[in-house]
């Protein structure tokens, strides 16, 4: 048995019995088209990811004040003068909060803060502006309104001019941020930048929640967590523990739940494949019984027993290789249908597709190698006297 | 001499029971022969032919085949020499259903690594050789008996074995049907090839030159001519 006669035998026997072999295919065509659109969906994820971390400031650091403790407005400047000359520091007071227009209401997370907060947070005006020195100084009460609140606010107007009450005061709307969609820094999507002059009056308190620092020299970003911890709280002082996080640390943490998402997206392509070949397997033991004699009328016409294994071989591979095509055709399409269905973006991945098929090639080896053992292990002498 | 047995024995186990079912025979078959075999049913006809086609093995004895001692072939070697060396008709045609008649008849050659056109072109050739040209890509199904037997003539004939092995080739068919097929494959032993045919019919034992009789396990030769 040649390669071609064998390859020619098994796709005319997938053509003589379709509805049977396409049921059969069924595993591993679900288990490729799954894999492929969850790695798109796993690319789309981290690209974004990736993106966003690189529109922040390089060397930030966030610092936060370890639970229970919150520091003062006025640390901002002991802060400042501890660093080393240049450093910014940007001082974060969250709070979460009711706000409304004459049609709608919402709740969102008031982030009083400084102008220098949009460098560093790596943020982008869709429309207006963000908050400006002057409108710090003086404590003018505007708000710049994440994309989702304006859009939920506004139903979908651009309200830049327009007014919101926050806490029963009113504020002129001066921009609204890009929407960020998905990722670190979704949060944005559903807030409200308001200047840290005003959200201490309106809040009445001086407690901040976070501190992001960008240090000049890359020194700082590559200090280790507890190094930063400690050059921190010796600047605000002991009585302010504090917690940090470089950009580095983020984008580990990132890399770290990028790498379980794709143990599991193994597993979960190991599981899908498994099951496909044992289908394969099955049918396969199912057509050697079935065609017991027909392997006998191969032996007794000069088929050795490599012959017969092969063409049982052959043809489990050509099914589950099929089933590899049209699962990463379907893969492939459903990609596409991902960022419109989803919202969220989906990349194909050409390697994705390459594995797909070197994977349904071997479940068709490693499944079929059993049935086709058994094939080839038939006696002449009783297949011929098979009937069935 | 194209076979010969010497003492060969076949013993069949069934449980605990052990049947002998051929005792110690002794058979010539020269080159270009054509032979009977006729015996009582269960006496070991297809048993005997099975055995000088390599299908099964004996339990005991020697077995030369065209000159090679082919008793303790290995099943790769058997399958060797039968591609080669031997043609099967079958009672029951075993033709495999979901392939055309030209597909069926150039099976041998697959096994011997024949290129496709030429396996093609070789089996028109031997489906015209038996009357079958119009035929080439009917199923079994949809043949005749008769026309089936002739596509597993073809079949056996494609790759030129100087034997061919024929197990009742007429019992299923129709008298006529019959003498046409035993025909046949007596213008193929004119032709130079040694045939040998389990039959029940004394009719076709009588057209044969050598006719071997199997009854309780035991052969005896009658009428050879030559
Ligand atoms: N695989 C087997 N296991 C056990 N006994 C067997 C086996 N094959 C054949 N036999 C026995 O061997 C004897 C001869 O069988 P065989 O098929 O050779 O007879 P036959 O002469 O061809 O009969 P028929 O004319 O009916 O075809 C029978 O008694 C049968 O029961
Ligand atoms: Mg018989």
């Amino acid at each position: 048995m040649m390669w071609r006669d064998g390859v020619a035998l098994a796709l005319r026997g997938l053509t003589g019995n379709k509805l049977r072999a396409l049921l059969t295919m069924l595993g591993v065509v679900i288990g490729v088209a799954a894999v492929i659109v969850l790695v798109a969906i796993g690319q789309g994820a981290s690209s974004l990811v990736t993106s966003r971390i690189e529109t922040l400031g390089t060397n930030v650091v966030f610092v936060t004040p370890s639970a229970g403790t919150f520091y003062p407005v006025s640390e901002t400047t002991t802060v400042a003068r501890v660093l080393p000359s240049g450093d910014h520091v940007v001082p974060v007071m969250s709070t979460g909060a009711k706000i409304s227009t004459p049609d709608n209401q919402s709740s969102a997370l008031i982030d009083g803060t400084t102008p220098k907060y949009f460098a560093l947070g790596g943020l982008s005006l869709a429309s207006g502006h963000f908050l400006t020195t002057p409108e710090l100084e003086q404590a003018q009460h505007v708000a710049v309104l994440g994309a989702n609140q304006a859009a939920n606010l506004f139903n979908g107007m651009n309200p830049v001019g327009s007014s919101v009450m926050i806490l029963g005061q009113q504020f002129t709307v001066i921009g609204v941020l890009n929407a960020v969609g998905q990722g670190p820094g979704a949060s944005q999507d559903n807030a409200i930048f308001i200047p840290l002059s005003v959200s201490e009056f309106l809040f009445s308190t001086n407690q901040l929640s976070e501190l992001i620092i960008q240090a000049p020299s890359p020194n700082i970003a590559n200090l280790s967590a507890d190094e930063l911890t400690r050059l921190y709280t010796n600047a605000l002082g002991s009585a302010n523990a504090v917690s940090v996080a470089s950009e580095d640390q983020v984008l580990q943490t990132l890399q770290a739940t990028r790498s379980t998402f794709t143990d599991l997206l193994a597993g979960t392509a190991a599981i899908a494949l498994l099951v496909g070949g044992i289908g394969i397997m099955n049918i396969m033991l199912v057509s050697v019984t079935e065609r017991t004699r027909e392997i006998g009328i191969r032996q007794a016409l000069g088929a050795t027993r490599e012959d017969v294994l092969l063409q049982f071989l052959i043809e489990s591979m050509v099914l589950s290789l099929s089933g590899g095509i049209l699962g990463a055709a379907i893969g492939v399409g459903l990609t596409q249908l991902v960022p419109v269905i989803l919202k969220t973006p989906a990349i194909f991945s050409p390697s994705a597709l390459v594995l797909a098929f070197v994977f349904s090639t071997a479940v068709g080896l490693i499944f079929g190698l059993y049935p086709a053992f058994k094939a080839s292990a038939l006696e002449p002498i009783h297949a011929l006297r098979y009937d069935g | 001499m194209m076979i010969r047995l010497v003492s060969v024995s076949k013993t069949y186990q069934v449980g605990t029971e052990t049947y002998p079912v051929l005792r110690d025979i002794d058979l010539e078959v020269p080159h270009g022969m054509f032979t009977a075999i006729i015996g009582p049913s269960g006496s070991g006809k297809t048993t005997l032919l099975n055995i000088l086609g390599g299908l099964d093995v004996p339990s005991q004895g020697s077995y030369w085949l065209n000159g090679h001692d082919v008793s303790h072939f290995n099943r790769e070697e058997w399958a060797h020499e039968r591609n080669h060396t031997i043609g099967f008709v079958f009672q029951s045609f075993q033709l495999i259903p979901s392939l055309s008649a030209l597909d069926n008849v150039a099976l041998p050659l697959i096994y011997r690594r024949t290129p496709p056109k030429q396996r093609r072109i070789l089996a028109q050739e031997a489906l015209e050789q038996v009357g079958l040209a119009k035929r080439m890509n009917h199923r079994p199904t949809q043949l005749s008996g008769g026309q089936q037997q002739r596509v597993a003539i073809a079949r056996a004939l494609i790759g030129q074995p100087p034997l061919i092995l024929a197990d009742e080739p007429t019992g299923n068919l129709d008298h006529q049907t019959g003498e046409e097929i035993l025909a046949l494959l007596e213008s193929l032993n004119r032709n130079g090839k040694t045939v040998i045919i389990v039959t029940h019919s004394h009719e076709v034992a009588d057209k044969c030159r050598q006719v071997v009789h199997v009854e309780d396990g035991h052969v005896t030769l009658a009428g050879v001519l030559s």
